[in-house]
């Protein structure tokens, strides 16, 4: 979907149609979380502080996010793509992978069916989105940004070649700004540059994920459209609209998120064995500290007590808060690819 | 108060009771040793807490009496001095010491003894005995397998089992398990506790090969004593998992081979296994044993075969290589049998031969496979 979250509310307020318009607090704590088409010829990006937004763009008008309203768009538009495929991968509210190899209404061409989808999407929500097509995962991904907003680009295996080859190495999915500018001092630019380098090369430079882009750049990307992805980790953070002092009210903060995602760990049936504590200090300096057991963390109590002592360990550094957070990562069903350690039946 | 010794003797001592003070203790005097002064007797005490070491030296007193005496300053001036006879005065007004050597005199402020805190006394115990070279194999050869892992505290220390004629050590990680027994004991009670690591690996570094070792106990702590020497810890209170039950009693299929040359092999084809599961597979069949490992992120791959003598059903099985090392690494035997069943059950791993009156049992719960 084209910002996303903007392009609701400017369909539900149209008095905010045409206007340079962010999604997200206006407060000094406050963070964009989506920006409008118009507010983006500012410089307003997501995840932006609100404050700076305010600065690049002073007529920016910021609207309150409607979470449940978002969800429902979601689900609508999930519904349409299920109706072409069951194998849809959500990468977030707002986007997904479909494999449409074989599809429910027997269609040769995909690109046909992506211009069905967006014109299914308008009509239902009013919305417009933009589709990438090609051979695989991360073509359809570097394709579905080319034309947006409201647009669909196609990737034909004989096209891919000359694409990638021209295609300058921070707009590949996967490599991120660090990641291009090592490449860039490394004198690879674009993707005939990183073609270059032999996959031997590349692991030893960028370690495993190395052979990843060895692959893309020939356009060979294997990956399964995957209606269940494996979520990586588990977190929940807050910033406060106050910064906070006290100790006790810290550890009661960081009792309540672990009682969160306690609750989305047992919905899941999905354990850690690693808890990261995050804190933002007012300067915007993060700290993150983890401590990873032996064994998956499987009761609130203990989730609650490590939270405590890593917040504790060193309380010097972390005398004020802006925000906190806990996330449990390691999670067991992330290493199912591997071979997975079995334990002694204990009966405890 | 003033007292001379021989500086050597006197660092041999605090180097031992020094594996007791914590690196960042809660209370400042825990930085201290304690001294006490009694009848030309130095009883010098360090503490953290949980784990005490009480020891003593002869030395040529003055009075009786008591100080604390900062402990990394002492060390450090004891290393630096050649062996001497030293002297301590404590101006008992305030607490000050002066330690006068050969070469001349250094000062250090020492700290009222009454604020140590009281070292646990052996009340109420019963006590058995035991050779000093035999528990120290005991704690080696099971110290390794207990766990880190803070959330099951009773898998933090070894368990001490006494059943009247045999003492039993148990540590396990529920990973990997072993049980050592020791027999030829006389105790007069059957019971059991928990003692942490931090102890059994002073107690180790500690014990005599040639005396015995007297073990007392009661509710709350264990005390280890032997020559000049008594350690003292604060028992884990957790339960214990029931170990016993997690033995299997029926591994058909049973695979013998050489230790040191077993060993090896898992060393360098751990060296190509995925780093995160160490997960190296076996692979055994009526003569041979293949030994290999894969890190499919890195195409790093690597197998070996090995002579073995098998009695059983072909069998792939996988292991974490680096619990089989440290397992086949403390123990003793030219050659070691491992009893298996199915890919998801614990292996047994035990040794040929065993040193006389004692019996050692490890066990393996094996890494499954993903396809």
């Amino acid at each position: 979907m084209d910002a996303f979250y903007a392009s609701v509310e400017q369909r539900d307020r149209p008095e905010l149609k045409g206007k340079p318009i962010a999604v997200g607090g206006s407060s000094k704590r406050g963070v964009v979380a989506s920006a409008s088409y118009e507010a983006r010829q500012y410089g307003v990006r997501s995840a932006m502080p609100s404050m700076t937004a305010m600065r690049l763009c002073p007529q920016l008008i910021f609207v309150k996010s409607r979470f449940e309203v978002y969800q429902d768009v979601s689900q609508q538009i999930r519904e349409i793509f299920l109706d072409y495929t069951d194998l849809v991968e959500p990468l977030s509210l707002d986007e997904a992978y479909l494999d449409v190899t074989e599809n429910k209404h027997g269609k040769a061409s995909a690109t046909q069916i992506a211009m069905e989808i967006r014109q299914r999407i308008l009509e239902s929500t009013g919305l417009t989105a933009s589709a990438g097509v090609s051979f695989n995962k991360f073509l359809a991904k570097v394709a579905s940004d080319i034309n947006k907003p409201d647009g669909i680009k196609v990737i034909t295996p004989a096209e891919a070649t000359p694409f990638l080859e021209a295609l300058s190495v921070a707009r590949f999915h996967g490599i991120g700004k660090v990641t291009a500018q090592k490449m860039n001092r490394m004198g690879i630019f674009n993707g005939k540059d990183l073609k270059q380098f032999s996959e031997i090369e590349l692991v030893k430079r960028f370690g495993k994920v190395g052979r990843y882009y060895y692959k893309i750049v020939r356009a060979e990307d294997f990956r399964e459209v995957n209606p269940n992805r494996i979520r990586k980790s588990i977190g929940a953070e807050r910033t406060f609209s106050e910064d906070i002092v006290d100790l006790q009210e810290m550890k009661d903060r960081l009792t309540q998120l672990a009682g969160i995602i306690f609750q989305y760990m047992k919905k899941a049936d999905n354990y850690g064995r690693t808890l990261t504590l995050k804190a933002k200090m007012p300067d915007f300096k993060v700290i993150n500290r983890s401590r990873t057991f032996s064994s998956e963390i499987r009761h609130l109590d203990d989730l609650i007590s490590v939270a405590h002592e890593l917040l504790e360990e060193n309380r010097t550094d972390i005398d004020r808060v802006r925000l906190l957070g806990l996330a449990v990562s390691n999670l067991m069903k992330e290493h199912s690819g591997e071979g997975i350690q079995l334990e002694f039946d204990f009966d405890y | 108060m003033k007292f001379s010794i021989s500086s050597a003797e006197l660092l041999k001592q605090l180097q031992l009771a020094s594996g007791a003070i914590a690196s960042n203790p809660v209370l400042p005097i825990l930085e201290d040793f304690l001294f006490t002064i009694q009848n030309n007797k130095l009883h010098i005490a360090a503490s953290d807490l949980e784990t005490s070491i009480l020891t003593e030296v002869d030395i040529m007193s003055d009075a009786n009496g008591t100080v604390a005496v900062p402990a990394k300053i002492l060390l450090e001036t004891l290393k630096a001095l050649p062996p001497q006879p030293i002297t301590f005065t404590v101006n008992e007004e305030n607490l000050a010491i002066e330690i006068t050597s050969a070469y001349g005199k250094y000062r250090l402020a020492g700290e009222n003894g009454g604020d140590f805190p009281k070292i646990p006394e052996p009340d109420a115990v019963d006590s058995l005995k035991v050779s000093g070279a035999a528990l120290s194999r005991g704690v080696t050869k099971t110290i390794f397998a207990a766990s880190n892992d803070e959330l099951r505290p009773a898998m933090n220390g070894v368990y001490f089992q006494i059943d009247f004629s045999k003492l039993i050590l148990v540590a396990t990680d529920a990973h990997k398990l072993v049980k050592f027994t020791l027999g030829n004991i006389t105790s007069e009670v059957s019971t059991s506790f928990i003692v942490p690591k931090k102890a059994l690996n002073l107690l180790k570094g500690a014990l005599p090969e040639k005396e015995d070792v007297e073990i007392s106990f009661n509710k709350a702590n264990v005390f280890f004593s032997f020559g000049n020497v008594r350690l003292i810890c604060r028992l884990i209170d957790a339960r214990y998992p029931d170990y016993n039950a997690v033995i299997p009693v029926d591994n058909p299929h049973l695979l013998t081979l050489e230790r040191v040359g077993f060993q090896n092999s898992l060393k360098r084809i751990a060296i190509y296994a995925n780093k995160t599961t160490n997960q190296v597979l076996l692979n055994i069949t009526d003569s041979s044993l293949t030994v290999s490992a894969q890190d499919l992120d890195f195409s790093n791959e690597a197998t070996e075969q090995l002579s073995c003598t098998y009695e059983g059903k072909p069998l792939t099985i996988g292991f974490n290589a680096r619990f089989l090392v440290e397992m086949l690494g403390v123990l003793e035997s030219d050659d070691v049998k491992m009893e298996l069943s199915t890919p998801s059950r614990a292996g047994l791993l035990l040794p040929v031969e065993e040193n006389e009156g004692e019996d050692i049992l490890m066990l393996v719960m094996p890494v499954m496979l993903s396809n």
